[in-house]
């Protein structure tokens, strides 16, 4: 049988929130890591060569000129090893000062301690962040972590990225800035054998067959032929060939094909499928979700994630009721607001389940009045001691100043087990 | 987490591009050199060409020698990472009930920056929130989130396009304000004057609190008025004495018939004005705690009339939440190793120990059934003074007379009174 309640905080277990906090800034340095390698590869390669050129070059004023060229190139490469190591020092820091803050949570012991709420205000504005991040709303969480002096402890950076491809597929209808970025991830796509530089790849196919139709269909209303129209149907044949046939799926291939003979405004299925606008949706999806994939982030936000265990955990058959619980309402001063019951989540909260409880919680010492409203004997007396009750009376706590009262007498113990 | 650190720090120390640049600014002040040497004798030029050759190629090798460490380096520290997370899933989306209700989420958050007293970052918000409005997806609970949309947006936009709400906010962090940091009360005490009557029908005694204190001010001569002449008006002059005096006079007729006795006290004190570090009432005067208690009575007071919880809701669900975490996982984890499914969709499966401060209602769970006390399912107490559900009552007592469970005592269920906590 669990505990009721505890207050024990164990660090370890308590991290699971925070993993992508790590994740995140690691995969950038290595990103940082195979670019300085890539650009360093792709320099002790050609350079050496373009020595050795300029020493076989015959003319005297030459070997200036090959060495003013060969000198350009190494301060290029030097200021590109320089922008990544400025990028390289910007991730460790962050990274630094993400494990320090974490490491924070193993000096607390209790979940009742003031430094653990501390804590917990700087996660909930964290995990704010990484919402407003994923809703698009930038400028808000710039500002937000901002104000809260947390810069190093969010992405802000890399979920703008991130944005800026997503709507480029989902307004801009353009497959270029999703395609660069497969590039640049191609290892790591290819080892998580992700579909979406194929689905890229179709949906250039698709708009070329469009642009093919649409040139071909113009042209046959006015006088010249549809040149203009077959010319890019076989480029988007060629395209096709090139990057599509390799899939294996023939049935896919098939659709493809077919879509040469039936245009966009034909609509016959499957091929109006292909041709409908909402496949943007659906690559913009799914590059987000390749995306969060790779750089081990959940794919729902992590405020998602905490508020529907916390409202669950909280949420008691009490707060959608229709009777209000003597226990806690917002007409007494002598309880506090449920949050739950709070304007804010109680909407929000309608549809999670309530927690579940094998035990009674009640104030200590129950008494029940003659209306049947059950309050702790302590509550009750300070209550009426605060609304100044005559002496031998109760008043009902639940209609204040105005509230029903009884003779003390009246009110009965009540045995809750 | 201190091998993670260091291995971080022996990134950010040694092994990092600071030796492979360096090693291009080498071939760089090579070739600089060889540079200089052709453009003054022309002649000597493919001769020290040949010479740079080498020395150039291995430079550049040994430039990409030098991330070799960095390789290793992040290599470590990701192998570090795996094992720190290993146990450690990343959470699901499985259970996520709140993807159809963004904008209730929004409206949580654009509050939650409100009463933390970030309005810049809120209006900022509003403002971005209200130019690009949130698609709400299906959910297991929600599969059409947009039939419910309209009501929803109404709701949202109650609080989002209002800036009252913003400007109640920033009242109480003015009067908040003054009272901590200021020691001001008089804001406070005008707040509390205008709201008479709904926090005296709260049994709430903020105003009188707030005139006691102000009486005490007057009395010490600590307010910020006569802060300058407080030190030699203490036991000289009785100016102070005298001006609480009138200020009692003024201010504590309203509160006379509730609060008697403690204006008796504040009276009887000032006989003392010479001495009143020795008098009986010294624990009134020298209370340094006195202000943080009034402020903390006014927040509590200014967030209750509004309907709302004294602390964020949104910081306190996210806290339970996280609390709440390990247990769901293993719970989810259980449940996919046995292949069972969790049939109560409205009650959680198991139990979360929070803190008590987290239990914010009384919770009454039938001794008979175990189950939780519900609107169709209310507590009953028996004549005996024991409650159990009605279901239970009904089930145990056929209706007819019949024996309580935890007492010799027999009763009959129509004798059974519902009960609230």
């Amino acid at each position: 049988m669990a505990e009721l309640t505890s207050t024990k905080l164990n660090a370890e277990s308590h991290l699971l929130l925070d993993q992508p906090l790590l994740r995140m800034p690691y995969e950038l340095s290595r990103r940082n890591f195979k670019n300085a390698q890539r650009v360093i590869e792709h320099a002790s390669t050609n350079l050496p060569s373009t020595l050795t050129a300029a020493t076989k070059a015959a003319s005297p004023s030459s070997p200036l000129t090959h060495l003013d060229t060969l000198l350009t190139k190494m301060h290029t490469l030097k200021r590109k090893l320089e922008t990544l190591h400025a990028e390289e020092n910007k991730l460790h820091r962050a990274s630094k000062a993400r494990l320090h803050h974490l490491q924070d949570l193993y000096a607390v012991h209790s979940l009742v301690d003031v430094k653990y709420e501390e804590w917990s205000r700087t996660r909930l504005s964290r995990l704010l962040v990484d919402y407003l991040l994923r809703e698009g709303y930038t400028a808000s969480a710039a500002h937000l972590a901002q104000s809260k002096k947390i810069e190093e402890l969010v992405d802000v950076d890399a979920f703008v990225a991130c944005r800026g491809i997503e709507m480029s597929l989902r307004e801009g209808r353009a497959t270029g800035p999703a395609l660069e970025w497969c590039k640049e991830h191609g290892k790591e796509l290819k080892r998580g054998g992700g579909m979406l530089e194929f689905e890229l790849r179709l949906q250039q196919y698709i708009e070329m067959v469009r642009q093919g139709h649409e040139a071909g269909a113009e042209g046959s209303d006015g006088e010249g032929g549809g040149g203009g129209g077959e010319k890019k149907l076989v480029e988007a044949r060629a395209h096709a060939k090139k990057y599509l046939s390799l899939s294996g799926d023939f049935e896919l291939m098939g659709r493809a094909a077919g879509m040469l003979a039936y245009r966009p405004w034909d609509e016959v299925e499957p091929y109006a499928s292909l041709y409908s606008p909402s496949r943007w949706d659906h690559l913009a999806n799914l590059f987000v979700y390749t995306h969060h994939t790779l750089y081990s982030l959940p794919p729902r936000p992590l405020l998602h994630i905490a508020l529907s265990a916390g409202l669950s955990a909280l949420k008691t058959p009490a707060c959608h009721s229709a009777y209000t619980p003597s226990s806690t309402n917002a007409a007494s001063a002598t309880t506090t607001v449920c949050p739950i019951c709070s304007t804010e989540l109680n909407e929000l909260a309608r549809n999670v389940p309530y927690a579940l409880h094998t035990k009674s919680i009640v104030e200590d010492g129950p008494v029940v009045l003659p209306n049947g409203r059950i309050y702790g004997s302590e509550r009750l007396r300070v209550f009426n001691e605060k609304v100044g009750t005559e002496e031998g009376w109760v008043r009902d706590p639940m209609g204040g100043l105005a509230g029903e009262k009884w003779r003390e007498s009246e009110v009965r113990k009540v045995y809750v087990m | 987490m201190d091998d993670l650190l260091a291995q971080i720090e022996l990134l950010e120390s040694s092994a990092n591009l600071s030796t492979s640049i360096s090693d291009v600014q080498q071939a760089i002040d090579m070739l600089t050199a060889a540079r200089a040497k052709v453009a003054a004798d022309g002649s000597t030029a493919p001769l020290t060409l040949a010479k740079l050759q080498d020395p150039f190629k291995k430079t550049l090798e040994a430039a990409q020698k030098d991330l070799k460490p960095i390789y290793a380096g992040l290599n470590k520290y990701g192998k570090a990472l795996d094992k720190k997370f290993k146990d450690k899933p990343l959470p699901s989306a499985e259970n996520d009930a709140l993807s159809s209700h963004p904008s209730l989420i929004n409206r949580a958050i654009a509050m939650h920056l409100l009463r933390e007293g970030q309005f810049g970052v809120a209006s900022t918000f509003v403002d971005e929130a209200n130019r690009h409005p949130p698609h709400p997806e299906p959910t297991l609970n929600t599969p059409n989130p947009y039939l419910t949309e309209s009501w929803e947006k109404d709701l949202a936009e109650g609080t989002f396009n209002s800036e009252k709400l913003q400007q109640q906010f920033a009242d109480m962090y003015h009067i908040l304000h003054e009272l901590r940091h200021q020691r001001n009360l008089k804001p406070a005490i005008q707040w509390a004057r205008e709201r008479s009557e709904a926090l005296e029908a709260r049994g709430s005694n903020l105003e009188f609190e707030l005139c006691r204190l102000q009486f005490i001010c007057l009395y010490t001569g600590a307010t910020p008025d006569t802060q300058d002449t407080a030190m030699d008006t203490d036991d000289e002059n009785p100016a102070g004495t005298l001006s609480a005096w009138a200020y009692a006079q003024q201010e504590f007729r309203p509160f006379q018939k509730r609060y008697a006795r403690e204006i008796h006290q504040l009276m009887g004190s000032l006989a003392f004005w010479q001495n009143v570090q020795d008098s009986p009432y010294a624990r009134l005067f020298y209370n340094e705690s006195a202000w943080e208690e009034v402020a903390h009575a006014f927040n509590r007071e200014f967030c209750s009339l509004l309907g709302l919880s004294a602390d964020s809701p949104l910081f306190i669900a996210a806290t339970a939440g996280a609390i709440a975490l390990p247990y769901l996982l293993k719970m989810q984890s259980i449940m996919k190793e046995k292949r069972t499914e969790w049939t109560t969709q409205d009650e959680l499966p198991v139990e979360i120990p929070l803190p008590s401060q987290y239990h914010f209602h009384s919770i009454f769970v039938c001794p008979v059934s175990k189950e939780q006390s519900t609107d169709t399912n209310p507590p009953m107490m028996m004549p005996c003074g024991h409650v159990i559900a009605h279901e239970s009552l009904e089930k145990l007592s056929k209706n007819i007379k019949f024996k309580c469970p935890y007492c010799p005592n027999e009763s009959h269920p129509r004798d059974a009174v519902k009960v609230v906590l």
